[in-house]
């Protein structure tokens, strides 16, 4: 009975009630999105890395893969020695370049790899790269510059402004043997794989690397060993996956103090919206409440009614907010996949049940807790001088 | 209401001896800024089983306040109420709480029904708040709304019922815990002449056949005649 008097008495007021859930429903959208968002980069960047066996990032020295031009030297040597060591068990090095394609007017990131030790795509359609003059695409590469699995492809090398291209121009023909999917891409990156002896040659820069990955015994904890190789191996930059993880985590920090703040206000939107709404609701009942604390109803059935009503006025409008949230987290998705630098796989807002009862759990908890300041008002007024005010 | 169910309700009043309700000099005083006013001065009076009384006076004479007071809504600021023998003033505020549910039926001039409710969900509702099972108080909710000529208005709501229709929700509720005392402040308030006529009837029928002891406070002349018994406040006190 309780549930069903909330239920009508919401409907008794279908212009108020709207409102009301339209104001809960948006809030708690907003509440969702913000914590899909708050853990959702770490978490699908968590993904990302795990996809593979390497555990552990070779770079040169105080950088990050990718993040500067630099290059290993040496890397036959230093893989060679990597190996020897009891903890490592495969090393893929990894030479990136820009090139330039059709005609020099189409920039691609040319990916050197050996394609049996790497973790950075997969293979779609066709084969691995075999020889020096065999080419993987990525899709964009075969949208934008209409290339299938069997064609050939002409790339040469230029310079670039703060680019990782060689120093003296030169160019050659590839024949494109397979499709990948780069897992690392970013918005407008068009990567490309090749051998990476064929890279080197190409770019000037044999037994170089911008970075290697690295595959540990199992069993055993990336970030002992890494502490360990560090030792060993001064020369380079070593970062567990875990350790890069942290760095993005903090590199993207200001995304989850953004959701934070925005989860909060959004909470604050939705207590000060029901406590309003509970409020006039129950200012408009004094009389009755009155009269009905009057006939012996207990305050706790008083509180228990209006409890009620706002659980159900909360609950309906986070179930719309959910829907709303997820539809609107979807459709940020889309448009935030084209962020620069952050690999288009990453995704911004993950979305886990979790997350979702935090959301529910969040408006609902807040509704509830607004709403117990007028509810309290009410169930303790005094009767007799509420019935004597009710009367004029 | 069935012959066995009137049989019920007067044994059980007949275990309590004396009055249903007494007041021995009784006085509520309410602080107004640095005013002090005495809605109710000194007050003694008893009420008897069966009896209809009716309270009148001047507005702001203390009708309400007195009738609050009576029923253990109120608490007086001096004097003592004695419900069914049981001193109001002796009891914390849960226990007076208990006692109005069980022992006291109000009506108010203003209905104050739950809208939302239908009529007979109105009448059930100090059934629930009393413990009483589902399926009794269905049947009791649909026989008192019977009684008092609403028999084939039970699913409706009060937004669908005339102001006469609500009054006799409001005192089927009333007699929803079969109350010993039925206390009507201005119940006739907002009717009109014929209807308030239909609810003087209905008083007069539930107390000649002894269901109910009943006061009102009232200005309604007519009301006032039919009552059985009168007593006139004036400024508080009672006036002779
Ligand atoms: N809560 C209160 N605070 C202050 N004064 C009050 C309060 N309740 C009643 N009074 C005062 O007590 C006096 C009696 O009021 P009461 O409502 O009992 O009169 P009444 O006879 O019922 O009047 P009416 O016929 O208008 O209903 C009035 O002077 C009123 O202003
Ligand atoms: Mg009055």
């Amino acid at each position: 009975m309780l549930f069903e008097h909330a239920w009508r008495e919401l409907r008794r007021h279908p212009g108020r009630t709207l409102l009301a859930l339209a104001g809960v429903a948006v809030s708690t959208a907003m509440l969702l999105d913000m914590l899909m968002l708050s853990d959702g980069i770490q978490e699908s960047f968590r993904d990302l890395f795990s996809t593979s066996d390497y555990s552990v990032r070779v770079t040169p020295a105080g950088t990050l893969p990718f993040q500067t031009g630099a290059t290993i030297d040496g890397v036959d040597e230093l893989r060679r020695r990597l190996l020897e060591t009891s903890e490592v068990t495969g090393v893929g090095p990894v030479l990136g370049s820009n090139l330039l394609a059709a005609g020099d007017s189409v920039r691609v990131f040319a990916l050197g790899v050996d394609p049996d030790r790497q973790g950075i795509y997969r293979l779609l359609e066709g084969r691995e790269p075999a020889a020096p003059d065999e080419l993987l695409i990525g899709d964009d590469v075969r949208s934008q510059l209409a290339v299938e699995v069997g064609d050939s492809l002409r790339l040469r090398t230029g310079a670039f402004l703060g680019g990782t291209g060689g120093d003296g121009a030169s160019a050659r023909t590839f024949r494109v043997v397979g499709r990948a999917d780069f897992l690392y891409a970013s918005a407008g990156e068009r990567p490309v794989a090749l051998r990476i002896d064929a890279l080197g040659t190409l770019t000037g820069r044999r037994d170089r690397a911008s970075f290697l990955m690295v595959s540990l015994r199992e069993g055993l904890d990336a970030d002992s060993a890494v502490a360990a190789l560090r030792e060993r191996f001064p020369g380079v930059g070593l970062a567990s996956v875990g350790e890069l993880l942290e760095q993005a985590r903090e590199r993207l920090s200001y995304f989850r103090q953004l959701a934070y703040i925005l989860g909060t206000v959004s909470v604050i939107v939705t207590l000060l919206l029901v406590g309003t709404v509970m409020a006039v609701s129950i200012n408009d009942r004094y009389g009755t409440i009155a009269a009905l604390r009057a006939m012996g109803i207990s305050r706790r059935t008083v509180l228990l009614g209006l409890g009620v009503e706002t659980l159900v006025l909360c609950t309906a409008g986070a179930a719309v907010g959910l829907g709303l949230g997820l539809a609107t987290a979807e459709y940020l998705g889309t448009i935030l996949a084209d962020f620069p630098g952050i690999p288009r796989a990453v995704r911004f807002f993950v979305f886990d049940p979790g997350t979702a009862a935090l959301a529910l759990g969040g408006t609902v908890l807040g509704g509830l807790a607004a709403a117990q300041v007028p509810a309290w008002r009410a169930a303790g007024l005094e009767i007799a001088p509420t019935l004597h005010e009710e009367e004029l | 209401m069935d012959a066995a169910e009137t049989t019920d309700a007067v044994t059980d009043e007949s275990r309590d001896v004396g009055p249903v309700v007494r007041a021995d000099r009784v006085s509520r005083e309410y602080r107004v800024g640095s005013a002090t006013v005495r809605a109710v001065d000194r007050v003694s009076m008893e009420v008897r089983r069966g009896e209809f009384l009716a309270v009148t006076g001047p507005s702001g004479s203390g009708k309400s306040t007195l009738l609050h007071l009576l029923g253990g809504v109120d608490t007086p600021t001096e004097g003592r109420v004695l419900l069914g023998g049981r001193d109001l003033g002796r009891m914390n505020e849960r226990q007076r709480e208990k006692l109005r549910l069980r022992r006291v039926g109000l009506v108010f001039q203003r209905f104050y029904l739950l809208p939302a409710l239908t009529a007979r969900e109105n009448v059930e509702l100090p059934m629930a708040e009393a413990g009483s099972d589902r399926k009794e108080r269905h049947e009791r909710a649909g026989e008192l709304l019977a009684r008092v000529g609403l028999g084939d208005r039970t699913e409706h709501r009060p937004p669908q019922l005339s102001g006469g229709q609500r009054q006799r929700v409001a005192i089927a509720r009333a007699l929803a815990n079969r109350p010993a005392l039925l206390l009507a402040d201005e119940p006739t308030g907002e009717l009109d002449r014929d209807t308030s006529r239909d609810i003087l009837e209905l008083f007069l029928d539930l107390t000649r056949s002894g269901e109910t002891t009943l006061v009102v406070g009232t200005h309604d002349a007519e009301l006032a005649e039919g009552a059985g018994r009168g007593l006139r406040l004036v400024d508080g006190r009672l006036a002779t």
